[in-house]
């Protein structure tokens, strides 16, 4: 009976790496279409919206099925409490993707402000994080989050340089306004989306070593 | 030295043993055993079949003496006493520890004679007192209820259930400071399990328990310390959350992960 709740653990991490690797998916492909001005592969990121919802409520019912039925322990117990906070954390990664894909087309009407240079680059920081964050959590291996506080500052950093630059475009011209909003808001999703991969990464740590600790 | 440990003994540290090794026969049982329990508290221990939880719960009220050929060595002090010292009285000692056994074993007589049983050995021979005592023993292992208007009637006629806190309500009505329960579930459905439970963590505003159990969520549930036995040997022993969430070694984490035993 306990074998089979491990092989069963074993099959929701890898739905879970499934779940996380399409959130990052989602995210990264957002920030392309963003930078290429790409409405289809905006429209393809937004279509992937229930896929992830569906993953969230499957993987959630099997916890809620696996927990009364073998009263998980230590390690066992621990990975089950992270799984069920990663898929809400994974969620919000994914539909932030989807926001960001949201406003490409209309932001593709008019010529871009500046070059974006700053949100690919948060874009591909935050990947990285939870990319890190995924493989930590297959592998177990603690160093791949070791630097989290750093890189989440980092993402604050550029949240809040994006912030300034619009704020100054903002006040030389009023036209410039409902571009930077959306810039703001995505700089804003992306620094979400950091502190979630940050929250992940608590996780992983509880679930590897039973302590809790507080990332960024 | 001895002598000093046990008398600088914690307060709260009702029963301590120190390097407890028992034999049966050639058999090492028990390797090297030291340990506190704490007043007020519920003490599991848990671990696979033959790990010797079964054997170290008797040797705090040395129900090991009645075994042919067991030896023991070391000590357990109880309020800072070595029960082991000749000059004990093992009556005494095991008036104050009480027992639960894994099977109800209610003494074929009615459910009032059995609880009075204990006191009248003990020499309570006044009618109004002993009613008193089984009335309050009663009450506390939560069977007075059901029990109240059959009193005279065949202990034998209770459920199963009722039976198992009959014989808990037969060890309070000797007034002891610890209960011993070598697996006192095991033999009941999961209501009766419920209600000794719920009876176990009551109890515990009183007395301190020690409970053998291979239920480890039942452990969970209702202990403040458990401790971990494999192969004779104490692996692991702390706080129940820490034991179940986080435990330290290795062989505790595989055995409640279902990884062995």
């Amino acid at each position: 009976m306990v074998e089979r709740f491990h092989v069963k653990l074993d099959d929701m991490k890898e739905e879970v790496l499934k779940m996380g690797f399409l959130a990052e998916e989602m995210l990264e492909k957002s920030v392309i279409a963003l930078k290429d001005q790409d409405p289809e592969l905006a429209e393809e990121i937004i279509s992937k919206k229930e896929k992830i919802a569906a993953l969230d409520f499957n993987i959630e019912k099997d916890v809620l099925r696996l927990v009364p039925l073998y009263q998980p322990m230590a390690k066992d117990m621990r990975t089950i409490a992270c799984i069920l906070k990663m898929i809400t954390y994974l969620t919000r990664i994914g539909r932030y993707g989807k926001d960001i894909a949201k406003v490409v087309p209309e932001l593709i009407q008019e010529a871009p402000l500046c070059k974006l240079v700053n949100i690919p680059y948060m874009a591909e920081i935050v990947g990285s994080m939870i990319h890190d964050a995924l493989k930590a959590f297959e592998t177990e291996d603690l160093t791949l989050i070791a630097d989290f506080d750093e890189r989440d500052d980092k993402v604050d950093a550029l949240r809040y340089s994006i912030f300034r630059e619009c704020i100054s475009y903002m006040t030389e011209n009023p036209r410039n306004i409902t571009q930077c909003a959306h810039y703001i808001m995505i700089a804003r999703y992306l620094e979400r989306c950091a502190d979630h991969a940050c929250k992940i990464a608590e996780k992983i740590h509880y679930m590897v070593t039973g302590e809790h600790i507080e990332i960024g | 030295m001895d002598m000093n440990m046990g008398a600088n003994m914690n307060n709260q540290t009702v029963i301590r043993t120190q390097d407890i090794n028992l034999w049966y026969g050639t058999t090492h049982a028990l390797t090297d055993i030291t340990m506190e329990i704490q007043k007020n508290k519920v003490t599991a221990l848990i671990g696979p079949s033959g790990c010797g939880k079964s054997t170290l719960i008797r040797v705090f009220d040395r129900m090991n003496d009645i075994i042919n050929g067991c030896r023991i060595e070391g000590k357990v002090f109880f309020n800072g006493k070595n029960i082991y010292d000749p000059d004990i009285d093992v009556i005494e000692i095991r008036k104050k520890i009480g027992m639960i056994f894994q099977k109800p074993n209610p003494f074929p007589m009615s459910v009032y004679d059995n609880v009075a049983y204990g006191p009248r050995i003990h020499n309570v021979t006044k009618r109004a007192h002993l009613e008193e005592i089984v009335k309050k023993s009663l009450k506390l292992s939560a069977l007075w209820n059901e029990v109240e208007d059959r009193l005279g009637q065949s202990a034998l006629g209770l459920s199963g259930g009722q039976q198992q806190r009959l014989c808990i309500a037969r060890a309070l009505a000797v007034e002891p400071e610890v209960i011993l329960m070598d697996e006192p579930t095991s033999a009941l459905d999961p209501i009766a399990t419920a209600k000794i439970e719920d009876l176990i963590t009551d109890l515990k505003k009183q007395y301190t328990v020690v409970i053998v159990t291979h239920n480890m969520q039942q452990a969970a549930r209702i202990s403040d310390y458990t401790g971990f036995m494999y192969l004779g040997k104490l692996i692991e022993f702390g706080k129940t959350v820490q034991v179940f969430e986080r435990p330290e070694q290795e062989l505790t984490e595989n055995y409640i992960t279902g990884r062995f035993g």
